[in-house]
């Protein structure tokens, strides 16, 4: 909620501290509803008034927008905030890898194939390219429904269907309409025939126009014509104009000042120069379909990480949970490395302990999402909760010898846990990476 | 209507000076000014503030550093000045950043040596410089009195300060008229406390760069971006205690396992890349000085920041 303050909400709330919203006190309960942790209707008691202003202000003020049908298919929208600290941003955009419909047909395939299967997996989740954006470059309508056809004839992958001549974009929806394709894109000169052709196959529609004005301006006809799954086309060629309309474009929806500009954000980010700048601009401030040229290996990598990176909630780490985790299968003279519940220490870890081809045991204490360093320099690591993962594991019965080892950035707990648990404590290396090296040459049960 | 953005701040980010002229009572051809934002970086139709300063980090001991960006700079990386020179003849940074590398070794004492690798580098390039010194309580203050007198005029920007220590550097940039970087884990507390410690002490607010410490991409950058941002959002809100300046540094970058284990070509696009990807987003959360390791990131970089500053030219229709 992005305009209403806690004691502003208060005011509107019934007063009455009854408990039934679930909240021990109207003022709680208001500020949960500012930090948009709350539903108004929790609350039986609301007056009309108060339902009006409070429903109006917990709405969403982007429209959700999905493209693409099943597994691939993604959601846009619904963000709330201006800056990610304050709650975090929801729906990470879409990066979809742009082919002319000029390009042989063998390579297009290749290109969609390669989108298709690429997966980079980190701290457990899957990260992905998501989809093909097709350029009519030929002019041709024939041209286009082939391009668009040898796309269809790879994947079922999420598309953007470009091209400013309503021909020719019915002519790549006969083909792929069915699927939700984004639509772009409408112009003041082209929008009615291009929303009867969103409204024909249930499409989303982007919508360009030189000025901010002009394209609110312009998304308020194609409301009229009846399409509200809409995109706001900001691309311009020189990146500072994009990062201010980007930016007002949040802040006249966030605010609602400006409710015809409530709609997620397309950028064409494949610019000489400068894709990756626009990427970056694309993924910090507010994109939300960003198209570019094939990527390199190390550029979609470091891509898709800061897009995973800035979609994360900053407040609350990505966590597993503490407990005893097997690599391969340990016997019971396996060695037990202590580690921390910080997803991506985990993984890290893990990753190492199965490239070491030793079995052995992973006990996670819990340090609230805490990395080791983290953890040590706070306190959240401490020998008491190893002594009671010990315990809660059944550490004692999985193995027979009574050796634990810990992380090299522990090295100042060893003697306190050691005198905590009774266990044996072996300072392993700082870096999991040596960690093979380690476990071949110094572990013995 | 005229829709743009909505900016209803009422503060302003300081400015800082790095580097001296001959007039000045410096060597250097040119002074860097960082700072007098209104805004986020690159908002507003005339941008008030600066241009983002583009460091490129060297070593006086490089077996301590790198691997990939050692090797983009062959033979120049053994030894310091010759480093320099190359950076500023070929790299072409805005700001060289020297870190003092050998004092981590343990044992250090040759205080002498760092006072020589400063002036040598000093002669061999004329491009402001920043200096990092030690990380150890027991040789700081040693080590940032040579630092700070063999760059005496030179106002060059002296790291690093610290909550636990800060009084060496302090000390040091006061006495020889140098600015410092205060750093804190990335905390925006932290980052004012240590400011506060600061302005007690005496060091004047136009003589501190923030370094609110930067994780890599995907090992802590998901933090830093917003605790850039919030620091930033708290300056421009009038909090003079945060209305510093902002040095982002791709510290951690080429260290992560993605870079250590490529090899070859490959590990040059991905250094590059990473530190590209987490430096362009800083200096979007507010970084006003974007510091990398790798000599290819420096014009990318340089190129990226720019084009958000500055209105294209024939664009902006
Ligand atoms: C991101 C980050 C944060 C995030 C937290 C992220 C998280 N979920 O933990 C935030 C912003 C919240 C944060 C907070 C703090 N941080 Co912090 N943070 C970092 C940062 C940048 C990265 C940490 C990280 O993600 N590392 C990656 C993971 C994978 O590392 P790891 O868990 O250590 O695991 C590795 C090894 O330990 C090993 N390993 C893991 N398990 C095991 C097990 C065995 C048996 C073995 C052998 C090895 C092993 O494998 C992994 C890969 O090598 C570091 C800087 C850095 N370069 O490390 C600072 C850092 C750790 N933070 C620091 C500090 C001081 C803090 C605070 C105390 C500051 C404060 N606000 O008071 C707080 C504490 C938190 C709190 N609740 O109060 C300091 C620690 C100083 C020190 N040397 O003690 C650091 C080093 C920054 C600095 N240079 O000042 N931090
Ligand atoms: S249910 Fe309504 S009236 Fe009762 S405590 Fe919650 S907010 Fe107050």
């Amino acid at each position: 909620m992005a305009s209403l303050k806690p004691l502003d909400i208060y005011k509107l709330l019934p007063k009455k501290n009854c408990k039934e919203c679930g909240d021990p006190t109207c003022l709680t309960f208001a500020m949960k509803l500012a930090g948009g942790k709350a539903q108004p209707d929790q609350c039986p008691y609301l007056d009309e008034n108060a339902k009006a202003i409070l429903g109006a202000s917990t709405r969403p003020p982007i429209q959700k927008v999905k493209i693409g049908v099943g597994e691939r298919s993604f959601t846009l929208g619904e963000e709330m905030v201006q800056y990610r600290h304050e709650k975090t941003f929801i729906h990470e955009p879409g990066i979809m890898t742009a082919i002319p419909d000029t390009m042989p047909g063998d390579r297009i395939k290749e290109i969609t194939t390669d989108v298709r299967d690429y997966v980079l997996t980190r701290i457990g989740t899957d990260l992905r390219l998501n989809g093909i954006a097709i350029r009519c470059e030929s002019g041709s309508p024939g041209e286009f429904s082939r391009a668009v056809e040898a796309v269809e004839s790879v994947a079922d992958l999420p598309e953007v269907l470009m091209s400013t001549d309503p021909v020719c974009m019915e002519a790549g929806l006969g083909v792929s309409g069915n699927y939700r394709p984004l639509i772009h894109a409408a112009t003041h000169e082209n929008y009615q025939e291009m929303c009867r052709l969103a409204k024909k196959f249930s499409c989303p529609l982007a919508i360009r126009a030189d000025t901010l004005d002009s394209l609110a301006d312009l998304s308020s006809k194609c409301a009229t014509e009846g399409v509200s799954n809409l995109l706001l086309d900001l691309t311009s060629p020189s990146l500072h104009e994009v990062l201010n309309r980007t930016t007002a474009v949040r802040q006249h929806a966030v605010t609602r000042q400006t409710p015809a500009l409530g709609y997620p954000v397309f950028l064409d980010c494949a610019q000489p120069g400068l894709e990756d700048a626009f990427l970056v601009t694309g993924v910090a401030k507010f994109g939300s379909v960003l198209v570019c040229n094939p990527l390199s290996q190390p550029v979609r990598k470091a891509l898709l990480v800061l897009r995973q990176n800035i979609y994360t909630d900053p407040q609350k780490p990505i966590q597993i949970t503490p407990g005893l985790y097997r690599i391969g299968s340990p016997g019971k003279d396996a060695p037990v490395l202590l580690s921390v519940n910080f997803s991506l220490t985990f993984f890290t870890l893990q990753g190492y302990l199965e490239a070491s081809r030793v079995p052995s045991l992973m006990l996670v204490v819990d340090t609230e999402g805490l990395s080791v360093l983290t953890a040590v320099a706070s306190g959240k690591l401490q020998e008491a909760m190893v002594k009671e993962a010990i315990a809660k594991f059944d550490l004692g019965n999985a193995v027979s010898h009574r050796k634990l080892i810990i992380p090299g950035y522990a090295a100042p707990l060893s003697g306190r846990i050691e005198d905590a648990t009774g266990w044996k404590v072996l300072v392993g290396p700082r870096d999991a990476a040596d960690i093979a090296e380690f476990l071949l040459q110094e572990w013995k049960p | 209507m005229g829709i743009s953005t909505i900016s209803d701040w009422t503060g302003q980010i300081g400015e800082l000076v790095i580097g001296a002229t001959r007039s000045e009572g410096g060597t250097r051809s040119r002074t860097l000014k960082v700072g007098g934002e209104k805004d986020l970086n690159g908002i507003g139709n005339a941008p008030l503030g600066y241009p983002a300063v583009v460091a490129y980090e060297i070593a006086d001991d490089p077996d301590l550093w790198p691997a990939v960006a050692r090797h983009a700079v062959g033979d120049a990386s053994s030894d310091p000045a010759a480093w320099a020179r190359f950076a500023e003849a070929e790299i072409r940074p805005d700001l060289i950043r020297l870190y003092c590398t050998s004092t981590r070794r343990r044992g250090f004492s040759d205080c002498a040596a760092i006072r020589k690798t400063v002036e040598e580098v000093l002669q061999a390039t004329s491009l402001p410089i920043s200096i990092e010194g030690s990380n150890d309580p027991a040789i700081d203050s040693e080590v940032y009195q040579k630092i700070g007198e063999a760059a005496a005029g030179e106002r060059i920007l002296l790291g690093t300060a610290e909550a636990g220590r800060y009084r060496s550097v302090a000390a040091a940039a006061m006495a020889y008229g140098h600015s410092i970087i205060a750093q804190s884990p990335i905390d925006i507390n932290l980052a004012k406390q240590l400011n506060i410690l600061l302005r007690e002490i005496g060091i004047p607010r136009d003589r501190i760069a923030i370094d609110p410490y930067t994780g890599a991409l995907g090992y802590g950058f998901e933090y830093s971006y917003s605790v850039m941002e919030r620091i930033r959002t708290a300056a421009l809100k009038g909090d003079e205690d945060l209305a510093m300046p902002m040095i982002s540094s791709a510290v951690d970058s080429l260290t992560i396992k993605e870079v250590r284990e490529a090899e070859g070509e490959d590990a040059d696009r991905i250094a590059v890349a990473w530190e590209l990807y987490a430096m362009l987003p800083a200096y979007l959360a507010g970084a006003a000085i974007v510091s990398v390791r790798h000599p290819e990131t420096v014009p990318l970089i340089r190129d990226a920041c720019s084009s958000l500053f500055q209105v294209h030219p024939g664009g902006g229709e």
